[in-house]
């Protein structure tokens, strides 16, 4: 095949116009992106005066440069900037992991196989949900007890009323309500949650954090991993399971593997998307699980938003995922292996 | 015997604490063992002195103080609902008294009003009257104990008022006459236009606490206790008058002189204009006089000057809702027939403990936030202004020594300390409002009405029934009876 | 295109080794394979979800003792849509100009034209429903900006979130699918590229909007000699309503394109090959290939890359945040910024109802996007491979 495309003038080969054409916009695009990169990086080196005074655009030309911006975020708060740090790898790294293996398992099962939840037991599970609401709200109950109960009337419910009502929904509806979770803005849920991990005595850890994104999280590895998963052609599949492998093997062994494109760059987005999070971080911490988000926005104080510091925090912050994107770049680059299995 | 023992014991300490030159309460070791949890917000301001000093205050008690910083926007929600939630995450804050009254009400604070007028190291009668009964005060009791004074002068660059034989402004249509003078000069010898006056009319920044700046001349003329924002007897608010009106229609005036996208500059884009030198006026608190002797902020050393807010000659009279002149009756306090109402907007960083804890860390609180505020310790942070500290204290604008040595000239510092003195010294000072939920009145409705009328959506006319509409319904909504009784406590009143 | 493979494996226990286990647990795979996902977002989902419909309902206030919960009913919606909120949700809404009854008649044209195709392709009961209940949804928005658009009207928070999502994703997809083409061309250096063009994504979101505060300041901005050589010294674009918007799609659209360049480059690369060279060989020019091969392939993954993009668009808050505020005025302000100040002035109640009505305005808006979506004849790649 190889030989086959080197022969010919492929269809990815563009001509001088178009390749001409591609990089005027590549690179328009380039200098769109990095310019402000670039701005962050030389206002960390400005005093206050220069920044204030006017745009000075050349280290060393206009302005001369100074490190008491990055003197200040590594010496002087040292540990104030080393803990959000750690938090930061830490929680982002550990939640997006599990976010995957958890999305991705999801993701697979709506692809392949066939879900069919009553409604009758979903109905049974909102109802067990209220007895439980209701018991520990008006009635005082301890909430363990209220939750035992309400698990309790759910279960009975739920075998009572199976035989009765056969209505169910379908994958379509599992993976609408999983993406409906993103729906309501983090600001009307973030009271609660504090409330919820509060009563389980997990605020400021760095555990309660991981969960929550997890859970925040996982809908999009389900939706990204579905499409990934519905590429790839069953035949492999269907043959595994002539040879008696079961489920989880097939999934482990083969579909895994062909997926590592959709993988990668599923845990890279998912990965940004904790490392960046700032609403829940900021509640559910105070001394001990800050993240580096609210270092950053934190330089807004008083006096106006601290630019220097602030792009100081913004630049460190970036370098840790983008070295992870290079690392993984190469995996999302790859094309899928359908043609080598076809041919 | 014990007793005697003790005391003795006592004396001697203290005698060898006196001889040391260790300012401070207590003997060493007093506090052994105890944490101590201030949160505050990210500084350096702030959070920096806090952070500076505790290691002395451990060696001298031996109590560790754990600073913990929150980003300024949120700090308000987290530390209430840290409070209302039972999770008493933190020992001590460091926060702006006008949210007190969120936190008195619900019982979150601890009353230090007996320990603060037996603390003789905390000199508590050299802090500025208006900050010892009215900021740290409420309902007649102590909660809070001061470290900065927080209030709005204004600023003018005293060379290109020197120049144009212009005397710094009294009133507001002086303000006005001066920004119109210097619109679109060059102010600062780069060639380029500049202007005449920079205020942060932001919303949801600053935007309205400049607004009630300039409507305080024009609103309060009685005194403190006299309130500027509803009637201390029918809560109706005090927005729907020709007072009101006359500021709103100042504030917006003064868009006309000032940078073309001044409805977005908040306070740090207009201390950076007015320091690199492109504005002739600004209204700000007192961080300015430090940032322009400090050569990495400013251009504009030496040519600072600082005034007390300017005032009006014509004041409210609240039973008609009209404007009359300034009297000896109307306006007790008018200097040379104008009115002038300092605003201690936000009213000045103070110290506060939570009164859920242990007994020991309340005391070891306490006596950080009492080494923080004590003359010693104070007198030297505010005149740094990384400290974000401003004067509150009257022997901190009568000696200049320290002022000169932190870089001030011996002319700025007059006029700066003189500015101060004034304002702290006046009996008309505004208090800011303090009333259960006092956010919603002036960052939901008042901000976001102001702001619609910079942008032209609302004239000034529905501006003001606007924000009356939207302060009556918040005070119905929150129960008018209680409202009414949290603002007369908070201003004194019985 | 499920395929229920799991009852296959149960028959051939027999000539399995460890029948029984391998038999329970491929039973409950699909349990195992869905449970984990399932469980952990129920657990953190179901008390704040209740809680917060609760309050949004009710009244808070902070009192000795605790807070204290008053249920009010529907006063905090009927405040939003009638009462004294109604100019910042809504907007303020001006008698239409003729222009714009000429605008909304060809609306509803449009919008009756679809129904009707919509009955002659023989569309269900339920679907005609649907499809109705978007026709008026379609003309409300409609009236709504047409008379915000009116002299001396105002858009509300709703119709500014709306004009993010809507002009702001199509930009995005559009730049994203532009540049994942070009990328995908074998052009030296296009690796560099490839990173280089992911970089704004990994910027925290409030990260992202101080820097374009900086980068659009007139006075300090990097910008500002341009501005002052056009001429424009004197134009602030924070002082006018659509130049405020505009400011926050422009900082959008730099943050989340490389969201939609990163998929939609995976999803064309993965793209059938053989197929491309074959219609290469063919002679198929660049747009009938495009057409007919790469734009069916990647139809699944555009859809639920426009379905989470429009998703987290509707919850935009840091960019009108810290760039203007939500000013002048309320023109920048979206519905997300709305109920985050209305919340840190302590009004949670009011801020848990617009957070519901924003909900309720998603929900609506991706349940009619996928099932209009869906009702095309499904282009999988795998089927196209069967």
């Amino acid at each position: 095949m190889r030989a086959r495309r080197s022969q010919m003038r492929g269809i990815n080969d563009p001509g001088p116009a178009w390749a001409a054409l591609s990089y005027a916009v590549l690179g328009f695009w380039a200098f769109v992106v990095l310019f402000p990169l670039y701005w962050l990086a030389i206002t960390s080196v400005k005093l206050p005066i220069q920044v204030n005074d006017g745009p000075d655009y050349l280290p060393f030309v206009d302005f001369d440069p100074s490190l008491h911006a990055w003197r200040y975020i590594f010496v002087d708060l040292f540990v104030d900037t080393a803990r959000p740090y750690l938090n930061t790898v830490v929680v982002a790294l550990c939640s997006s992991v599990v976010a995957l293996i958890f999305g991705s398992m999801a993701a697979y099962g709506l692809s392949r196989l066939s879900y069919r939840p009553r409604l009758s037991t979903i109905a049974s599970f909102i109802a067990g949900v209220a007895v439980a609401i209701v018991g520990v709200v008006r009635l005082g109950v301890p909430w363990q007890v209220g939750l035992a109960i309400g698990l309790a009337v759910s279960v009975l419910l739920a075998l009572a009323l199976r035989r009765r009502f056969t209505r169910a929904l379908k994958n379509q509806d599992i993976a609408f309500w999983l993406i409906s979770q993103r729906m309501l803005p983090p600001v009307a849920v973030v009271l609660p949650i504090y409330v919820l991990f509060q009563q389980v005595g997990l605020l400021d850890t760095r555990f309660a954090l991981a969960v929550t994104y997890i859970a925040a999280n996982i809908p999009i590895v389900v939706w990204l991993m579905r499409d990934f998963f519905d590429s790839i052609p069953l035949e492999l599949e269907e043959a595994a399971v002539v040879d008696g492998c079961s489920r989880y093997r097939i999934f482990w062994s083969i579909v895994l593997p062909l997926s590592k494109p959709g993988l990668a760059s599923t845990f890279i987005l998912v990965l940004i998307m904790a490392w960046n999070e700032y609403l829940f971080a900021l509640f559910l911490s105070s001394a001990n699980a800050q993240t580096l988000p609210l270092t950053v926005a934190a330089q807004n104080a008083t006096r106006g938003p601290q630019w220097w510091y602030m792009s100081v925090l913004i630049i460190i912050m970036i370098l840790p995922v983008s070295a992870l994107a290079l690392l993984l770049a190469r995996y999302i680059t790859r094309g899928l292996l359908i043609g080598a299995v076809k041919g | 015997m014990k007793q005697w023992k003790r005391l003795g014991l006592a004396v001697a300490l203290s005698a060898a604490c006196g001889a040391l030159g260790m300012a401070g309460p207590a003997a060493a070791g007093k506090y052994d063992g105890v944490t101590v949890n201030v949160v505050t917000f990210t500084g350096p301001q702030i959070a920096e002195p806090l952070q500076r000093r505790a290691p002395d205050f451990q060696k001298l008690t031996g109590a560790k103080i754990n600073v913990i910083t929150v980003p300024f926007s949120d700090f308000y929600t987290k530390l209430l609902s840290d409070f209302a939630t039972g999770t008493n995450s933190y020992d001590a804050a460091v926060f702006a008294p006008q949210w007190m009254v969120d936190f008195i009400e619900p019982g979150y604070l601890q009353d230090i009003t007996a320990q603060v007028k037996s603390d003789a190291a905390l000199k508590w009668d050299d802090i500025g009257p208006f900050f010892r009964d009215f900021s740290a005060t409420y309902n007649g009791k102590v909660y809070t104990i001061p470290l900065d004074g927080d209030f709005q002068m204004v600023y003018y660059r005293s060379d290109l008022l020197k120049q144009a034989n212009m005397a710094p402004p009294k009133t507001w249509d002086d303000y006005i006459a001066i920004a119109k003078a210097f619109q679109g000069k060059d102010l600062d010898g780069d060639g380029k236009p500049d202007y005449g006056s920079c205020i942060a009319k932001k919303r949801s920044a600053q935007s309205y606490w400049m607004v009630l700046s300039v409507a305080g001349g024009f609103l309060q003329s009685k005194g403190t206790g006299q309130g500027l924002f509803f009637d201390t007897d029918t809560m109706a608010p005090l927005v729907n008058n020709e007072a009101f009106k006359a500021a709103l229609k100042v504030y917006v005036e003064t868009t006309k002189y000032a940078p073309p996208d001044e409805i977005n500059l908040d306070v740090g884009d207009t201390r950076a204009l007015f320091t690199s030198g492109r504005c002739a006026l600004t209204l700000d608190w007192g961080d300015i006089g430090t940032l322009a002797i400090d050569p990495t902020t400013s251009k504009v050393n030496d040519k600072v000057g600082a005034v007390v807010l300017p005032g009006s000659p014509k004041v409210l009279d609240r039973a008609s809702g009209k404007l009359v002149d300034c009297t000896k009756d109307t306006c007790p306090y008018a200097i040379d027939g104008i009115n002038h109402a300092p605003f201690a907007a936000f009213g000045g960083w103070s110290g506060a403990i939570n009164a859920a804890k242990d007994q020991k860390i309340k005391d070891a609180a306490y006596d950080f936030l009492s080494y923080m505020s004590q003359p010693e310790q104070a007198n030297v942070d505010v005149t740094i202004g990384k400290t974000g500290f401003n004067p509150y204290r009257v022997s901190q604008f009568e000696n200049l020594d320290l002022w000169i040595k932190a870089g001030m000239s011996k002319a700025a510092a007059e006029n700066y300390l003189g500015a101060i003195k004034d304002s702290l010294n006046s009996p008309n000072m505004v208090l800011d409002l303090r009333v259960p939920q006092n956010q919603r009145y002036e960052q939901v409705v008042l901000d976001t009405a102001v702001a619609r009328l910079l942008a032209g959506e609302l004239d000034i006319d529905k501006t003001a029934a606007e924000i009356e509409t939207g302060w009556n319904e918040a005070t119905e909504e929150l129960g008018k009876d209680a409202q009414l009784k949290a603002y007369r406590a908070a201003l004194g009143l019985k | 295109m499920q395929y229920d493979v799991a009852a296959a494996p149960g028959r051939l226990i027999e000539a399995r080794r460890r029948p029984e286990f391998t038999s329970w647990a491929d039973r409950v795979a699909p349990a195992a394979f869905i449970m984990p996902a399932v469980l952990t977002i129920l657990a953190l989902s179901i008390f704040p979800l209740i809680v917060s419909v609760y309050l949004s309902l009710a009244r808070i206030k902070f009192e000795k003792g605790g807070v204290t919960v008053t249920f009010i009913g529907l006063l905090n919606y009927k405040k939003l849509l009638f009462g004294s909120q109604q100019f910042h949700l809504i907007g303020t809404l001006m008698p239409i100009t003729p222009l714009g009854w000429v605008f909304q008649a060809i609306v509803a044209g449009l919008l009756i034209l679809w129904l009707v195709t919509a009955v002659r392709r023989g569309a269900g009961v339920l679907g005609l429903v649907g499809r109705l209940l978007v026709a008026v949804a379609a003309i409300a928005l409609a009236l709504l900006f047409t008379s915000a658009g009116a002299e001396g009207g105002q858009l509300g928070t709703i119709g500014v979130t709306l004009t993010y999502v809507v002009i702001g994703v199509c930009v995005q997809y559009g730049l994203g699918l532009a540049l994942a083409m070009l990328c995908v061309q074998n052009l030296r250096g296009r690796g560099f590229f490839r990173v280089v063009f992911f970089l704004p994504m990994m910027i925290t979101p409030v990260g992202v909007a101080y820097t374009f505060r900086m980068l659009t300041d007139t006075t300090k901005g990097p910008f500002s000699p341009i501005w002052q050589g056009l001429g424009l010294s004197d134009f602030a674009w924070a002082a006018t309503a659509w130049g405020a918007r505009v400011a926050v799609m422009i900082g959008d659209a730099w943050q989340w394109t490389p969201f939609m360049f990163i998929v939609l480059l995976a999803a064309i690369e993965g793209q059938p090959r053989e197929q491309v060279e074959a219609a290469h060989v063919d002679g198929a020019n660049h747009w009938q290939i495009f057409r007919f091969i790469t734009w069916p392939a990647i139809m699944p993954v555009t859809i639920t890359l426009i379905l989470i993009r429009v998703i987290e668009a509707f919850k935009i808050v840091d960019l009108p945040n810290v760039l203007t505020n939500g000013g002048p005025g309320i023109a920048s302000e979206s519905m997300t910024l709305h109920a985050y100040s209305t919340w840190r002035a302590l009004d949670i109640g009011g801020s848990a109802a617009i957070a519901y009505m924003l909900l309720f305005i998603v929900t609506f808006f991706c349940t009619a996007f996928v099932n209009l979506v869906r009702t095309r004849p499904p282009a999988r790649a795998a089927g196209a491979q069967r």
